[in-house]
């Protein structure tokens, strides 16, 4: 393949790409800090201990977990139909893309929250915040950096989930690996597929990183 | 003297355990000092802590400027936090917001306007000697200018009491004598009401009026601190005095040279430094 249309390919594989993992992270986190946000509240140290939600909830994103993204990819293919038309291509990828990593944001967003020190949180309270004021203006604050690094790497799995929904006509740049590399024989193309791959990953973690240590006030 | 803060039987267990309070009775006049002292473990903390029912009492109650906390609805309680202040150990301090915004927060959270609640901000910080670090952020403090940070902080929202707990005790010696004399610069220009929680008796020594010795989860003396320190009762008091690893001449010798330093214009100076002017050896 000459290197324009090689170029050409590849940077409409990344757009793609990039368009199913920014969406997908966007509308998980949309679903995912909520239910982290409320495992942290409702945890027997919570602001509102809640043995019961807890414990479902903790079950049910467990569960979540589990499944292996391909199962889960074809288990919602009929949810899939129904919200976006059709079943191939990158914006039907960003149904299970979202309903996979949602789950898993749940658990990094309560596990930065955690780590907020407990002395914050009783300060707040003894200074009359309420529950709702306690989780916008201490624990979301302060966990920011956190939370930062918890999305860094929330973006990143979810790119690699999306290059394997390639594999199964999910577009992007798996799809162009597996179409080119693989049916065809372009070895080169693969490569370079991988190659890009890895290099936006990595530029993902780089920059989430940097951007949680810049704005970290504990030094 | 109006009683400001009154407990009443306050009892306290965590779960199934042992009582960590048990039939707590105190009387707290507005504007003293009042001390409650007791050995690592004989339950302070839990005691400041059900002041303002942060936790829940399992017995008895607390009656706060004249209204029972057990009875408030939510909000009310809510309200009721905000006029009492409370200052901890480890400061507390939100890590991500700068000082400024540490003073502004109890302000903010009332829905003080932004403007009101900065001007407001700026004056506290002088009071504790802190304007040049509005800006800061606390992590750039060492530990006393962070406690005086947090004590702004405490009583931002001018409450009628305001609770310290172990307020000094990360503190070195220095320092501490620097934030009790801001806690009665406080008292007496403000007539705010503190209860100093230490396990220090110098610190009650220099700042408080009353004190309760807490032992083992129970008030066993109450009274001038005088009278206590200088005629303690029950054992828990005489171990408490006798305990202190300050000998009573040592303690004495330093009182006296501490009141040679400010008689003598030296205020500010420690006591090391006041006898190593006087060309006086220690070691
Ligand atoms: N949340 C809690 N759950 C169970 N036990 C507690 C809790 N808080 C304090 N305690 C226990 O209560 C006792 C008194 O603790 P605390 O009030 O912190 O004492 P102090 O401040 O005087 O050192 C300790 O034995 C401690 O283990
Ligand atoms: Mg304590």
């Amino acid at each position: 393949m000459p290197a324009s249309q090689l170029i050409d390919l590849l940077w409409e594989g990344m757009l793609e790409t990039l368009y199913m993992t920014l969406w997908s992270a966007a509308l998980a986190y949309l679903i995912g800090l909520p239910m982290g946000v409320l495992m942290v509240v409702t945890d027997r140290e919570g602001l509102r201990p809640m043995k019961r939600l807890n414990a479902a909830l903790g079950a049910f994103v467990n569960l979540a977990r589990s499944i292996p993204f391909l199962i889960l990819l074809i288990a919602v293919i009929p949810l899939t139909r129904a919200i976006v038309g059709r079943i191939v291509g990158s914006t039907a990828t960003i149904v299970p893309l979202t309903l996979s990593a949602a789950p898993f944001i749940a658990r990094l967003v309560e596990s930065s929250l955690k780590e907020v020190d407990a002395g914050m949180v009783l300060a707040a309270r003894a200074m009359g915040a309420t529950p709702a004021q306690i989780i916008r203006k201490v624990l979301l604050t302060e966990a920011r950096p956190s939370l930062l690094l918890g999305a860094a790497i929330a973006v990143t799995t979810i790119l690699g989930y999306s290059a394997m929904a390639g594999f199964v006509g999910g577009g992007g740049l798996g799809d162009i690996a597996i179409r080119y590399g693989f049916y065809r024989y372009q070895r080169d193309t693969m490569l370079w597929t991988v190659a890009l791959l890895v290099i936006v990953v990595q530029l993902f973690q780089e920059a989430g990183a940097r951007a949680a240590r810049r704005i970290d006030k504990r030094i | 003297m109006g009683v400001i803060l009154e407990l009443r039987g306050l009892s306290k267990r965590f779960g199934q355990g042992e009582s960590v309070l048990e039939d707590v009775s105190l009387k707290i006049g507005e504007g003293e000092i009042f001390g409650l002292i007791g050995k690592s473990g004989a339950g302070k903390s839990t005691l400041a802590r059900c002041v303002s029912y942060l936790e829940e009492p399992t017995a008895g109650g607390v009656v706060f400027a004249g209204r029972e906390m057990g009875a408030l609805s939510r909000g009310e309680l809510y309200e009721a936090r905000r006029s009492m202040g409370m200052v901890f150990q480890q400061f507390n301090l939100l890590m991500q917001r700068s000082v400024i915004g540490n003073v502004c927060f109890p302000m903010e959270i009332s829905g003080w306007k932004r403007r009101a609640a900065r001007e407001r901000a700026l004056k506290l910080l002088e009071t504790v000697g802190l304007s040049d670090k509005a800006d800061a952020y606390p992590s750039t403090l060492s530990g006393g200018q962070r406690q005086r940070v947090a004590i702004a902080r405490a009583i931002a929202l001018s409450p009628r009491i305001l609770l310290c707990d172990e307020a000094t005790s990360a503190l070195d010696p220095e320092t501490t004598r620097g934030i009790l004399a801001l806690l009665r610069e406080l008292n007496q220009n403000m007539g705010i009401t503190i209860l100093v929680i230490t396990h220090e008796m110098l610190v009650v020594e220099s700042i408080c009026h009353r004190v309760a010795i807490l032992d083992r989860s129970r008030v066993v003396e109450v009274g001038d601190v005088r009278e206590v320190f200088d005629h303690p009762k029950t054992e828990a008091a005489k171990a408490l005095v006798a305990g202190d690893g300050q000998p009573d001449r040592a303690r004495k010798l330093l009182r006296a040279v501490e009141a040679y330093r400010d008689k003598a214009g030296l205020a500010g100076i420690s006591a090391e430094e006041v006898l190593r002017r006087a060309g006086i050896p220690i070691d």
